[in-house]
């Protein structure tokens, strides 16, 4: 195969990753040494407290073209994909996750998005199957939510693998949200996507799946911090309790003007106020999810912050270096 | 021309800025001085292949000693150079928004304190970056130097002080002779590789990146040093871009500016502008130019112009002309704080023999400073 000569950069974050990282980067580097004339691989360390940091310390002495970006603590996958996209010089930049994502389908990922006019590929994974029974309904779930009610076109079962342009990118990092989910922020920049159905690997052989909690946490994140939809379902809701209570105040005042002798009405004054403690709650913890979501956005903190940055410098063996040592 | 046996006050070894300038300087209060150089002129190497910045503090927004110093030494070289000084560009910096190590604000502060020259860039400047990355532009007061028009000054000075030049020659070895004077063994490279001898009351060692050669090869003390393998892209730059310099603070970025003697733009990065680096350890030292002539050489302007493209987009019209590779020798502390101290070792390893190294050539003075009192 002919390298090609468009330049590539590859993104990967890393969290507590000793166990694979080397093994990853040599993979990698192997790819696009053969495939690419120019290429760089960011490595972004999440704020590892394992080893991975100086594996990767010690890979920079023996390949070229690598780049390790430190955050200065923890701050998510999607942060540290972030960093690394901000970073990042190429005209295609692949996002992949070390663990998941097999490097041999960088070349092919890369062409199609370079031969077709799709700022973007996304990485699908091929099946769900192994997956429990709640998490496939809860998928489903929540693709159909985000697809016909949101209008967001999420394609379904995506994954972090994925090859964007450098159009795309530049449009990705002008998204300063707090709350970043890349698949989401690369769909609503537009441009046109393809997909790109593969079988994620499993690198480190751990059992490895999102949490019932997890899943719904991350499902509200996404559904709040990109649409105002569930805050038009509580006004909705606010409108509906306002016009029970008015047809309810119609009734008394009926009852009232038009029967001699009121009863008591213990049942329907505790049934009334019920619901609309109800209705008020409900509307409550919607519109506390989306203040809390403007006061994140208003601290206008930066995203992230950079303990240090390190590159390929490959020193010359010991053994070369003997040979040019004069006499 | 041969001083074979010659005996000399002052020898300086290194025919740069540095040991030009020291010459000329110590020639008031001594008889007979004398310069060896090994290329075939005076300042080739380092005191060309840079940057040609005259510092005036905006660099070392981190370090406020520095930045001082910088603002002390600016005006000086300034004015006793005022014929090598390139004046005909503006020069900016900018502050990046990620990455960077100092905020717009805090780049702003400090120099207002330290009291150099700042103002927001005019909007002709801010429509060439992209404010996704870079947070502010300022504009600043700073030079360019020009290696060729200076290193014509310092021949016609060293020639009218009186003090001598051997150039093609290099200093081998030194050797204390009991009556504490210095003998110095040369070798010449101008064909016949006959050695000369010369004799020396004083020493001094200006030779930068060599600075250890002579050192291990008189088996005296080396310095613990460091060597990068640093290249610089000169670029043809489109119209908007050729009477301007930006620098990009604070963290991994670019700087492009002027350079006069080719009247083109060298272009620097703090990522891809140094290739390879060692350091200089006691009975680990190999000589730094023969090294750097025989290591590969591929050029990273590419990569350069790809990164810098996208702070300001009209780079992406630049032209990658040619590179300009030289060796960087730094102090390894400099590295933690960032400052540019000079290195200044007197009596080292013999009485009389001086080792002086800094690192940007407003250091100059530094030095004067450091050596007032030694001849009175």
């Amino acid at each position: 195969m002919t390298t090609s000569d468009c330049f590539v950069s590859v993104v990967a974050p890393l969290k507590n990753d000793e166990k694979i990282v080397t093994d990853f980067m040599e993979e990698v580097v192997e790819i696009l040494k053969t495939n690419f004339s120019n290429y760089e691989l960011i490595m972004v360390d999440d704020g590892s407290d394992d080893k991975t940091v100086s594996l990767v310390e010690e890979k920079l002495k023996i390949f070229e073209c690598i780049r390790l970006v430190r955050l200065s603590r923890h701050f998510g996958e999607e942060v540290a994909i972030s960093a690394g996209l901000d970073s990042a010089i190429g005209d295609f930049i692949v996002v992949m996750m070390p663990n998941n994502d097999p490097p041999f389908a960088i070349p092919e990922m890369v062409s199609l998005c370079r031969n077709g006019t799709a700022g973007i590929v996304t990485g699908v994974r091929g099946h769900r199957e192994k997956e429990p029974f709640w998490s496939r309904i809860g998928a489903d779930l929540f693709y159909w939510y985000t697809k016909r009610v949101l209008d967001m076109n999420l394609p379904k079962n995506s994954t972090q693998f994925r090859v964007l342009s450098r159009q795309a990118v530049n449009a990705i990092t002008q998204v300063r949200d707090q709350y970043r989910y890349i698949r989401l922020i690369s769909n609503f920049i537009g441009y046109s996507q393809i997909e790109y159905t593969y079988e994620p690997i499993n690198r480190s052989g751990k059992k490895q799946r999102r949490g019932f909690w997890q899943s719904i946490n991350m499902a509200a994140d996404i559904v709040i911090a990109n649409s105002a939809h569930p805050l038009r379902v509580v006004s909705v809701l606010g409108l509906i309790a306002g016009l029970l209570n008015l047809l309810y105040i119609t009734y008394v005042v009926l009852i009232f003007l038009f029967k001699a002798q009121v009863a008591e009405g213990w049942t329907t004054t505790n049934f009334q106020s019920a619901l609309m403690f109800f209705f008020i709650f409900v509307i409550l913890t919607v519109l506390s999810e989306y203040v809390g979501r403007i006061l994140n956005e208003a601290r206008r903190r930066p995203l992230y912050y950079i303990f240090d940055e390190k590159n390929s410098s490959v020193m010359l063996a010991d053994a070369e270096r003997r040979n040019v040592v004069e006499e | 021309m041969t001083f074979l046996n010659d005996e000399f006050n002052i020898v300086i070894i290194g025919g740069g800025f540095f040991g030009c300038s020291l010459a000329i300087h110590l020639k008031k209060k001594n008889e007979r001085i004398l310069v060896v150089e090994m290329e075939d002129d005076i300042l080739l190497r380092a005191s060309y292949a840079n940057q040609a910045r005259v510092h005036n503090g905006y660099h070392y927004p981190r370090s406020i000693l520095t930045a001082l110093r910088s603002r002390v030494n600016f005006p000086r070289f300034a004015e006793d150079y005022a014929d090598c000084i390139f004046k005909d560009f503006d020069q900016y910096y900018a502050i990046g928004r990620k990455f960077s190590k100092v905020s717009a604000n805090q780049f702003r502060t400090f120099m207002e304190r330290i009291g150099a020259e700042i103002t927001p860039a005019p909007k002709r400047i801010r429509d060439l970056i992209n404010p996704g990355l870079i947070e502010e532009i300022f504009s600043v007061k700073e030079y360019a130097f020009d290696a060729v028009k200076l290193r014509e000054k310092l021949k016609r000075e060293l020639q009218q002080a009186g003090v001598d030049l051997l150039l093609n020659t290099q200093v081998s070895r030194v050797e204390g002779l009991p009556d504490r004077k210095i003998i110095l063994y040369c070798k010449d490279f101008s064909g016949n590789l006959n050695t000369d001898v010369i004799t020396a009351t004083r020493v001094y060692n200006c030779t930068y990146s060599h600075i250890n050669q002579v050192l291990a090869d008189s088996r005296l003390p080396v310095i613990p040093l460091k060597h990068e393998v640093t290249e610089m892209a000169l670029l043809e730059l489109p119209e908007e871009l050729q009477d301007i310099g930006i620098t990009v603070m604070c963290g991994p970025f670019f700087s492009f500016m002027p350079f006069p003697p080719l009247a083109v733009h060298t272009l620097s990065h703090v990522r891809y502008t140094p290739h390879h680096f060692w350091f200089d350890k006691q009975g680990d030292y190999l000589d730094p130019y023969r090294f750097f002539e025989r290591l590969p050489r591929k050029s990273n302007a590419m990569y350069m112009l790809k990164d810098a493209q996208r702070f300001i987009p009209a780079l992406g019209k630049a032209r990658h002309l040619d590179s300009i590779w030289e060796v960087k020798t730094i102090l390894p502390q400099s590295e933690v704080d960032d400052s540019r101290p000079i290195l200044l070792k007197k009596n080292h390893g013999l009485p009389g023999l001086t080792c002086i190294m800094g690192g940007k050539i407003d250091n100059i003075y530094d030095v004067f400073e450091e050596l007032e009192g030694e001849f009175r």
